[in-house]
């Protein structure tokens, strides 16, 4: 395995802040979008001087949570069907068709959408955009590959049950939301026991129920002429329907009764996975959510935020903390720090991180602190979006949070209008460290196994 | 999947290179008259020059495509630099280099994390093998800014005792992050039993101990050795004139001076491995993995295409060999090669990640078996031409903005040779069955193996989380 060790892992926390950044130097993003609804499918292009690569990716709401009560498995494996095969051509025929253009197709689900995301060279537009109807429209359903994706994901399962950090997110969302939300996780003894007893007919009966281009979106980004792959969307999904719009979901209370120190154990594992935070009730549109997210990155964002600062660069405490607002897009969602420690300095480890958040949260930010970080979102925008990857999953995100695209134009003034005291009362209105949940995976130690 | 992984996997090197007829838009088609510079050669359009003064070598590429810009230090110091006592220490000194120089610094308020912070740049270092790397993508019009900065720290570094405490249990955490993975737990063992006399053998990140223990005045000795113009690659990717590129660099590196004595040179070679080794790694865990590795060349070495095309004929997508014989069947849930690129000959190694009930002999005798049959009947030529397509196309997606370029750029520099970045893709479009056939039957040699295995210890009858409080 090649590996190159970083400096610090927190490139994706800085990818985090470009995810809700956009770019002040590509003033006019709105403007410069081709959308149109063809063929029921909401197409947005965008077109930028990179020569012959295109990234598309796009969603439709058929994620987790609309799986059955009676199963709640079925979401995620009608999204693994999908490049399994169609009743036209078998999964490796589809590879094949890829592979000879080096074209890439992946699908993934996650708890309101089956997104899909690729890239192309420009020629090949029409047999990736061909390739994806076929496999949204027409799955097979093969009995065969049915049994196979059952033991895929089980064993992907065991696998990633193996790593500190996954487990402890499990448990993390499987306390801070109830179940019925979208954002709470199941056991993983009921996981396996909705993968043992799902059936094809399960599976044919969701695809019928919830795919179709009623809230389909495609975003294509790179090298492409609007005008020609909307002919390509126009040729592969016509005669299609269905669907369902995106769902609303509805607010939910607050948790009161809740294990609020939980450890998760786990043998030889030198390095303890902590999460302590709670869920937010704030979803990314709500007027509070911009403030919050200001001062959680003044927390916990970079390597000057001041869990970084102090943990890590004083104290010496932990390679990697952070602190994030997240999984808000569609439901509202939950607020977090994440932190890495050795088992013997896990305890001094968590007296720090909570020495810190103590201190952002009586005494609040000040109003340097806050300019510096809008100075830091709003550079961050322009270097987001400077690739394809960057512009299109931006692009995808405005929509699904319920924002017209002019909202990537005028987000860093949105940002500048903010002020301290917004701020501040974001940070006491939302949040309450003395009903935060603690999770810490790994071989934590003076804990009963 | 946790998302603060310590490491990083780095990109693969079949997306390394640039394809002439798809490169971004480019204006360096002749090289640009600057004073106190000489121009070496241009390559796919990307200038070399050398900084007449101290040597520096400088790569330019403009690219208009968005206001941004990548600016990239090479060091080409890496782990294959340490030995006993001192492994790790590449890495170590590479965070230190943040710590601040008389001039910037977080008391004034102007260290590098807040110059760069505060512009939004998306910034970081990494330390591998045989380079380290400093970078930041950002904002053309805070180019200059970030130049000071990094020049200043080539030779005017606090190292200071004070820093190393801290920042050592920092980088012990990171090797503790490590250590979770049984992945990587086993790379290291494999590289270890593979590599008895050349530096290879220890990982990046160094043995515990060493980390724990190597002092500052052999930290200060690394960076005295190694931190010289002469001995560095200074890379700009974007959106900037080649001759404004070259300008600002010779303001803030011109002064200077090359290195006092020559950088030292690696000079140990493994010696030829005349059977097969075998590891064991047996920990707590839930699912095995099969790791087996083959030496390979260098990254320079005219076989690297045909190998690179193997690696994607074997395990690449759903019609490889491997995905066939172990993941169709439920054997894995994954099979990976990893083509060591390289400035002296490393390591191809095949991952099999076990499925449940799979076992170790079952996957690794079929692995063995797919790799035998590449040697003895070859491969067709649609595998061919399709994994060329794949790994082309790659590079294309490779040049998606400055950062990725620098990104795979800087392997290539690193491995001794940057035009690879160029020439790779050239030789890619030119390989043949019989040239994968050939690179098969000479590397992938069973008596130049290392086998490793993964043995979960305890592995539960359930998949249920054990959950105490």
């Amino acid at each position: 395995m090649n590996l190159s060790l970083f400096r610090s892992a927190l490139l994706p926390l800085l990818a985090l802040v470009c995810a809700w950044s956009t770019p002040a130097l590509h003033a006019g993003v709105a403007d410069q979008v081709v959308r149109a609804r063809v063929a029921g499918v909401d197409v947005v292009a965008y077109k930028t001087p990179v020569r012959d690569v295109v990234t598309f990716t796009g969603s439709l709401p058929a994620g987790d949570s609309f799986s059955p009560d009676s199963n709640l498995v079925i979401a995620t494996l009608v999204g693994g069907m999908l490049d399994q095969g169609t009743t036209t051509r078998d999964k490796f025929a589809i590879a094949q068709a890829l592979d000879a253009v080096g074209a890439e197709l992946a699908f993934s689900v996650d708890e309101t959408m089956v997104s899909f995301s690729g890239k192309c060279l420009r020629k090949d537009i029409p047999l990736v955009v061909g390739l994806l109807a076929e496999q949204l429209r027409s799955p097979a359903f093969s009995e065969v590959e049915f049994a196979k994706l059952k033991k895929q994901i089980a064993g992907r399962l065991q696998r990633a049950l193996e790593q500190t950090g996954y487990r402890a997110n499990l448990s993390f969302a499987a306390t801070v939301f109830p179940p019925g939300h979208p954002n709470h996780e199941p056991s993983t003894e009921a996981f396996l026991a909705a993968l043992k007893t799902a059936t094809l007919d399960d599976l044919r009966a969701f695809h019928a129920k919830f795919y179709g281009p009623a809230a389909l979106t495609l975003v294509a980004v790179g090298d492409i002429d609007p005008d020609a792959l909307q002919a390509e969307v126009a040729k592969a999904f016509s005669g299609w329907s269905g669907g369902v719009p995106r769902p609303d979901y509805p607010r939910t209370a607050p948790l009161t009764d809740l294990d609020r120190d939980q450890t998760v154990f786990m043998s030889d594992k030198p390095n303890v996975s902590v999460i302590l935070g709670q869920a937010s009730g704030l979803r990314h549109s709500d007027p509070d959510a911009l403030p919050l997210r200001v001062a959680t990155a003044i927390l916990g964002s970079g390597f000057t935020g001041r869990l970084m600062a102090t943990v890590r660069d004083q104290e010496g405490l932990t390679y990697g903390i952070g602190a994030r607002t997240g999984n808000d897009t569609f439901a509202d969602g939950d607020w977090r720090i994440s932190a890495n420690f050795a088992p013997d300095l896990l305890e001094k480890g968590l007296a720090s991180t909570r020495r810190e958040l103590m201190s952002w949260y009586d005494q609040g930010v000040t109003a340097a602190e806050v300019e510096r970080t809008k100075t830091n979102l709003a550079g961050s925008f322009q270097v987001g979006l400077a690739t394809t990857n960057g512009l299109a999953s931006t692009i995808l995100a405005t929509l699904h949070r319920g924002y017209p695209l002019s909202w990537i134009d005028e987000y860093p003034q949105k940002l500048n209008a903010l002020t301290v005291e917004q701020v501040n009362t974001a940070i006491k209105r939302h949040l309450n460290p003395d009903t935060f949940v603690l999770i810490k995976a790994g071989t934590v130690p003076t804990v009963a196994k | 999947m946790n998302p603060r992984l310590l490491l990083f996997l780095a990109l693969p090197l079949s997306t390394a290179s640039l394809q002439a007829d798809s490169a971004p838009p480019v204006t360096a088609a002749a090289p640009a008259v600057a004073e106190g510079y000489t121009h070496v050669k241009t390559v796919g359009g990307i200038a070399e020059y050398t900084l007449d003064a101290n040597g520096l070598q400088v790569l330019l590429l403009p690219d208009h495509s968005a206001p941004v810009v990548t600016f990239m230090v090479t060091y080409h110091v890496g782990s294959r630099n340490e030995v006993t006592g001192t492994t790790g220490a590449t890495h170590l000194l590479e965070h230190l280099m943040f710590k601040g120089t008389e001039q910037f610094n977080r008391t004034r308020g102007n260290s590098i994390d807040q110059l760069l912070e505060r512009v939004g740049a998306r910034y970081n270092a990494t330390t591998w093998l045989d380079r380290t790397n400093y970078f930041a993508n950002l904002g053309k019009d805070h180019l200059e800014a970030y130049i000071a900065v990094e020049s200043d720290r080539m030779r005017n570094l606090w190292l200071r005792e004070d820093d190393r405490r801290p920042e050592m249990t920092v980088v012990r955490n990171e090797f503790e992050i490590g250590e979770n993975n049984p992945i990587q737990a086993l790379d290291k063992e494999i590289n270890a039993a593979a590599f008895i006399a050349h530096p290879y053998h220890h990982p990046t990140i160094g043995w515990r101990s060493d980390i724990e223990k190597v002092s500052i005045e052999k930290l200060r000795e690394f960076y005295d050795t190694f931190y010289w113009p002469d001995n560095a690659t200074a890379t700009v990717i974007g959106d900037i004139d080649a001759t404004a590129a070259l300008a600002l660099v010779k303001k803030y590196y011109g002064a200077i001076p090359r290195s006092p004595h020559p950088i030292p040179q690696v000079y140990t070679e493994e010696p030829v491995q005349s059977g097969p080794r075998r590891v064991t790694v047996k920990r707590e865990g839930r699912l095995g993995v099969v790791g087996i590795a083959f030496k390979t060349p260098a990254a320079t070495h005219p076989d690297m295409a045909a190998l690179q095309v193997l690696g994607s004929i074997l395990t690449s997508g759903k019609n490889s060999r491997l995905y066939r014989a172990l993941t169709d069947k439920n054997l894995t849930t994954s099979a990976s090669a990893d083509i060591g690129f390289f400035r002296d000959p490393s390591l191809t190694t095949f991952y099999a990640s076990l499925a449940p009930d799979a076992k170790h002999d079952e996957v690794e005798r079929l692995t063995l078996a797919e790799l035998t049959r590449v040697k003895q009947d070859g491969v067709t030529d649609t595998e061919v031409a399709s994994a060329i397509s794949q790994l082309l196309a790659s590079s294309a997606y490779a040049r998606d903005g400055a950062f990725a370029i620098a990104s795979n750029l800087n392997e290539c520099i690193a491995s001794g040779d940057w035009t690879l970045y160029v020439t790779l893709d050239e030789a890619i479009a030119k390989v043949t069955a019989s040239d994968v056939k050939r690179v098969a039957s000479e590397y992938l040699d069973e008596d130049r193996s290392t086998t490793g295995w993964f043995i979960p210890l305890n592995a539960p009858e359930s998949a249920a989380p054990a959950i105490s409080r």
